[in-house]
């Protein structure tokens, strides 16, 4: 009995839970009319391609330009991050008492603590004062700054034995061999998951890359469907397709490697 | 002399590998916040230019006396408690279901269905919640009617559009608490468990009595991740309400944000602060007296 009711609740939360992904995709397959008509259905009457073709440009931007932005902006800002806080997250373990690093280490604290929204503010007066408004480069350096990538690589790195280093500097390597030739590779299953949980991440993120643009020609998806969602009179049915196009790139990527990401954002929560 | 040179050199290394780390955190973190205070002085006009006029508190003054700041405040203070406690409680109860021997291999499933909506942009999430709650398109109203049960106001009345937004916000956030708590869960002592069942304790007792205390560092860091992030609501209210209907969901982010858009950058920067203060000292002290409890 306790067992039948307990599948029954897990169930029907799952199901909630996923209700909107299915909503979604059959809406962006069925007309609008067809989805007044009957708002529960979740099989197209037909499969009709509408929505696709009229998000071909949203306003002056093209759907493949969105598409390559996200791709550059997440790939590019990806690779960055996990450079930079490996590299940091290295140093700061090896030298965890260093005054230089203790500082470095409360000021990224304090960064992250910061109600991000409001960051925003002044970092689109940073990013004016450096003349990068507009550009590639002040979107994708400030999404190259993250809790989750730090926390992940500075826990890693406090466990490795020290005996590993200490054989090696005794063996007369440099630092630099010691990183690249050593711990590196060990370190590889952590670089693995922090690039992807990134990626995710940054797939999503919208406010930064909306101030920091000057026109829609560095838009990504995501603020693309946002501006969308905002217009007048909105293309319902277009809106279900962006809406797609958006979510199915990282879903895909979620459903692939969702031990790493699951484990990975908690650790990255737990032990920062 | 030379061994100390090398020595220095060695050390030098460290601080090469940590400089990109350092500037990004200066340059988008440090200075930022910094300029953010150092604006909330100066007059909106001014304030980009290379020598901005200096107001004083006066930012501050007036975003204190403007009662649309303080009932967008009240707003927000409310909205996060409701949002903790809801979050939090369902997040719970949902990794102690799961948690269960009887429900089995379907445990990744179940748990797969509530942490997709973590990964999936929220923009996306959102928009689609938007159109749920939509009275004419929507499947919630039309899933209601089919139950029976009387119709929801979603978003278009201001009794439930806090409510509509915090169920939205609840499917997009919930799966991370639950799985901060599923790992929690799994580290707990189960001998602990049995010795209850033999001394003859209820299923609550043993929940409130063995199971919570050992909850623990779960709940502390899922009540400050959880404060911190309610605290600052924006995403839901951009794509969903944009404050609407009649102010309902125009929390203190959102209303900062607007003041940003119309370039009164003093008074915006005046209430990031303020905002920024609260958060600090609201998370710090249940981060605090976490710790506290633990020893």
């Amino acid at each position: 009995m306790m067992r039948m009711l307990g599948h029954a609740i897990a169930a029907a939360v799952s199901v909630i839970f996923l209700f909107p992904y299915l909503w979604m995709a059959s809406s962006a397959f069925r007309s609008t009319r067809a989805v007044l008509t009957a708002p529960l259905r979740l099989w197209p009457e037909s499969f009709d391609l509408d929505g696709f073709t009229a998000i071909l440009r949203i306003g002056d931007l093209s759907l493949w330009r969105a598409l390559g932005n996200s791709l550059l902006i997440t790939g590019a800002s990806t690779a960055l991050a996990v450079l930079v806080a490996a590299l940091g997250a290295y140093a700061i373990s090896r030298r965890p008492k260093a005054a230089a690093f203790r500082l470095l280490r409360y000021g990224f604290l304090l960064t992250m603590i910061y109600p991000y929204m409001l960051l925003v503010i002044p970092v689109y007066i940073v990013v004016y004062k450096l003349g990068l408004l507009g550009g590639y480069a002040g979107i994708i350096l400030f999404l190259a700054l993250g809790p989750v990538q730090f926390f992940l690589f500075e826990q890693f790195f406090r466990t490795l034995p020290g005996e590993v280093i200490e054989a090696a500097t005794i063996d007369g390597a440099s630092e630099a061999a010691i990183l690249f030739r050593i711990v590196l590779p060990m370190a590889r299953p952590v670089v693995a998951t922090v690039a992807i949980i990134t990626f995710l991440l940054n797939w999503a993120q919208w406010f930064p890359v909306l101030v920091i643009s000057s026109t829609s020609d560095t838009w990504t998806l995501p603020v693309a469907l946002l501006n969308l969602n905002g217009e007048l009179g909105a293309n319902f049915q277009g809106i279900m397709a962006l809406s797609v196009v958006t979510t199915i790139p990282v879903a895909a990527l979620f459903l692939v490697a969702q031990r790493q990401v699951i484990q990975g954002m908690t650790d990255g929560a737990v032990k920062g | 002399m030379r061994a100390m040179g090398g020595r220095w050199r060695r050390e030098s290394v460290f601080y090469l590998f940590a400089l990109p780390f350092a500037a990004l955190t200066i340059v988008f973190g440090l200075w930022p916040i910094a300029l953010s205070i150092q604006v909330s002085f100066t007059g909106s006009a001014t304030a980009l230019r290379a020598v901005p006029s200096y107001v004083g508190w006066a930012n501050y003054a007036t975003v204190l006396a403007d009662p649309l700041f303080l009932a967008s405040l009240w707003r927000t203070l409310l909205y996060a408690g409701l949002s903790v406690l809801a979050n939090l409680g369902f997040a719970l109860g949902f990794a102690l279901l799961l948690n269960t021997a009887f429900i089995g291999r379907m445990r990744g499933a179940y748990k797969l269905a509530v942490f997709l909506p973590v990964v999936t942009p929220d923009v996306a999430g959102y928009v689609v919640w938007r159109w749920l709650y939509d009275q004419s398109f929507g499947a919630v109203n039309a899933a209601l009617k089919l139950l029976g049960l009387p119709a929801f106001g979603g978003l278009a009345a201001p009794a439930t559009a806090m409510l509509a937004v915090l169920l939205a916000e609840l499917w997009h956030h919930a799966g991370f608490y639950m799985v901060i708590f599923l790992a929690n869960l799994a580290v707990v002592d189960r001998a602990l468990e049995e010795a209850a069942d033999i001394d003859g304790a209820r299923a609550w007792q043993k929940l409130w009595f063995v199971v919570l205390p050992q909850l623990r560092p779960a709940i502390v860091i899922n009540l400050v991740y959880a404060l911190i992030q309610f605290l600052k609501t924006f995403t839901v209210v951009i794509t969903m309400t944009k404050g609407g209907p009649n102010g309902a969901t125009n929390f203190l982010s959102y209303y900062a944000y607007q003041f940003f858009d119309e370039a009164r950058y003093g008074e915006a920067t005046a209430m990031a602060t303020v905002l920024f203060a609260i958060v600090l000292l609201i998370a710090g002290t249940v981060y605090a007296l976490g710790e506290r409890g633990r020893t």
